[in-house]
């Protein structure tokens, strides 16, 4: 019988064998990965010209200074980018491996669930903040938009409470997958309704006033408004304290909900015996 | 190692499995054997760990294969062929599912490359699994089921749609993995299979047990009411003969031997008015003897109403 592992450090390499995997795949799709780098320079070029289209009026000030248009939406884009992972690759990626069929044959090795979770993305997390550097290079170099080269630690912490806030609304999505099998639509029309009224593309301050105070109390909305506080106004950490303890609230709950719902989820299609169906 | 004490198992309404009590001690090959919706892959997953028992207790290396611990040393080999990443090489499939088992990157390929060759698939080692055959996909399920050389094997139909030589090959594979300690349980509908492989079998039908032993055992539960004839006078015409026995029994050609007839009794039907009619038509029996009883006769037996829908 050979060592089967089921301790710490193997699931670390665990993760490492996931990576490896993927990007065996991603070489198997070379034209994809140039399309989605190409994408990635249109997408920059169609913001800047809609940028020559805003009336920088109509656009907020950040610790006095106003934000260009470009400037706002490459922190809404970069940050939209992870929220796009933990909500929607989670659960795309676990709806994948039920279509491939190889989700049974994953969780009939000695792998701990959150081990399978993030090693099913884990390419995702190292290749999007490449992408993100990339693309807020081109926005940088290209159409010579400026951040704020102090801020970007506490921007960094703002991103770092951010991923596992939405990680948690990630696995409640992949619960839902696991459980209704077609929650992935409902899950990617919630990322993109909470990308809409975060704020990720347009200032909330356009929205009815009352919508506003609302969807100003979303942690996605509280995390764009801190970046660009830090990125753009060059705020520090003592003017966005406040901020982060409301994300690193929302992330002990949402990671919470989240566990509890992928772990339930399991449970139940162990219950059900339908852990293969699709 | 793997053990079932009362096993139902409920979706919705429905059982599927009723009362199962299963012991599979390492070294033995059991065999579920059963016609479709039998329950045979239901009770694999539940010895798997993948799905939970409605009611009784699995356990497998005394503990519930539900534990990681006890999953790393479950060898699970599905019947579909649809598990495996398609864009990647057969190889690096096993590579990739060997480090989930706690492999080195090193080891992996080591112990990777010595299955391929296991399972002939070293020639298509580097190819994508996309370009597999329906068998090649089959044996490299085998092999992923093996990564470990696990003290417990679980399969699910692996000979199904496979070549004469592939599935014997398969089963090959199997004997070894058995004869070095394993328990095997091996679900099949290949009645021929499991004489001189499995030691012990399950016959299932709906979800019943309808019969659990020795595979011998079984063959001698064959209740036969065919008997091979020979006549004195070979020459008087079946039908004839046939006319004569209605509502008695049905006769047959022999499928071997041009000199021999099988008659098939039905109910109730006594041997001597089955003579008698065969006299009225002109001919006399020379010899009769039950036709052996064989395993695909007791396996017909035993999951008869399953047959009749």
């Amino acid at each position: 019988m050979t060592n089967a592992g089921v301790g710490g450090t193997s699931e670390l390499s665990k993760l490492l064998a996931f990576v490896r995997r993927d990007v065996l795949v991603l070489l198997s799709y070379r034209l994809a990965f140039l399309a989605d780098i190409a994408n990635l320079a249109f997408q920059s070029v169609t913001f800047y010209f809609v940028s020559l289209m805003v009336n920088p009026a109509t656009m907020p000030e950040y610790g006095g200074t106003t934000a260009s248009y470009m400037a706002f939406v490459g922190i809404g884009i970069a940050f939209g980018a992870f929220m796009q992972i933990g909500l929607g690759r989670v659960v795309s990626a676990i709806r994948n491996e039920q279509v491939l069929g190889t989700l049974e044959s994953l969780f009939m090795t000695p792998t701990r669930p959150l081990t399978l979770q993030v090693g099913l993305v884990v390419y995702d997390l190292i290749y999007v903040p490449a992408r993100t550097g990339i693309f807020l290079t081109i926005v940088m170099g290209v159409f010579g938009v400026r951040f704020d080269p102090g801020a970007v630690a506490p921007a960094l912490a703002v991103l770092l409470l951010f991923i596992p806030m939405v990680w948690g609304l990630g696995m409640l999505g992949a619960g839902a997958v696991l459980t209704f099998r077609r929650g992935g639509g409902i899950v990617g029309f919630v990322g993109a309704a909470v990308s809409v009224a975060s704020g990720a593309y347009f200032p909330l301050d356009l929205l009815p006033e009352r919508l506003t105070a609302i969807l100003a109390l979303s942690p996605v909305a509280v995390a764009f408004d801190a970046a660009r506080r830090t990125l753009i106004g060059g705020e520090g950490w003592t003017e966005i304290n406040g901020e982060l303890i409301y994300l690193g609230v929302s992330a002990i709950v949402s990671l919470a909900i989240g566990l509890w719902a992928v772990r339930a989820a399991i449970l139940r299609e162990r219950r059900m015996g339908t852990l293969s169906h699709y | 190692m793997i053990e079932a004490l009362d096993v139902s198992r409920d979706f919705g309404s429905k059982t599927v499995v009723s009362g199962l009590d299963l012991e599979v001690p390492g070294g033995t090959i059991h065999a579920l054997l059963g016609p479709n919706g039998a329950g045979k892959t239901t009770i694999l997953r539940m010895l798997a760990g993948l799905t939970s028992p409605t009611e009784g207790t699995v356990r497998v290396l005394d503990g519930d294969p539900a534990l990681r611990e006890i999953r790393a040393h479950i060898g699970w080999i599905p019947s579909g062929d649809r598990s495996f990443y398609l864009r990647l090489s057969g190889r690096e499939n096993l590579v990739f599912f060997a480090r989930l088992y706690g492999m080195s990157l090193r080891t992996a390929r080591e112990r990777t490359d010595e299955l391929l060759e296991k399972v002939d698939l070293v020639e298509a080692a580097r190819q994508p699994a996309r370009l597999y055959s329906h068998g090649m996909q089959k044996r490299l399920v085998i092999a992923r089921g093996l990564l470990t050389d696990p003290p417990v094997l679980i399969v699910d139909e692996a000979t199904h749609d496979l070549d004469p030589v592939s599935a014997k090959n398969v089963r090959a594979l199997i004997t070894e993995a058995s004869s070095s300690g394993a328990a095997v349980v091996w679900a099949t509908q290949r009645l021929e299979e499991i004489r001189s492989f499995a030691h012990d079998v399950t016959v299932l039908g709906r979800g019943d047990v309808r019969f659990s032993g020795g595979v011998d055992e079984l063959v001698k539960r064959a209740l036969s009411r065919t008997y091979e004839i020979q006549l004195v006078n070979g020459s008087t015409p079946l039908p004839l003969i046939a006319s004569n026995l209605v509502g008695l029994a049905e006769l047959s050609e022999h499928p071997f031997y041009a000199d021999r007839l099988l008659l098939h009794l039905g109910s109730g039907t006594a041997l001597s008015d089955v003579f008698q009619g065969i006299e009225r038509a002109g001919a006399k029996v020379h010899s009769c003897a039950e036709a052996r009883s064989d395993i695909e006769e007791a396996f017909l037996h035993l999951t008869a109403e399953d047959n009749d829908d």
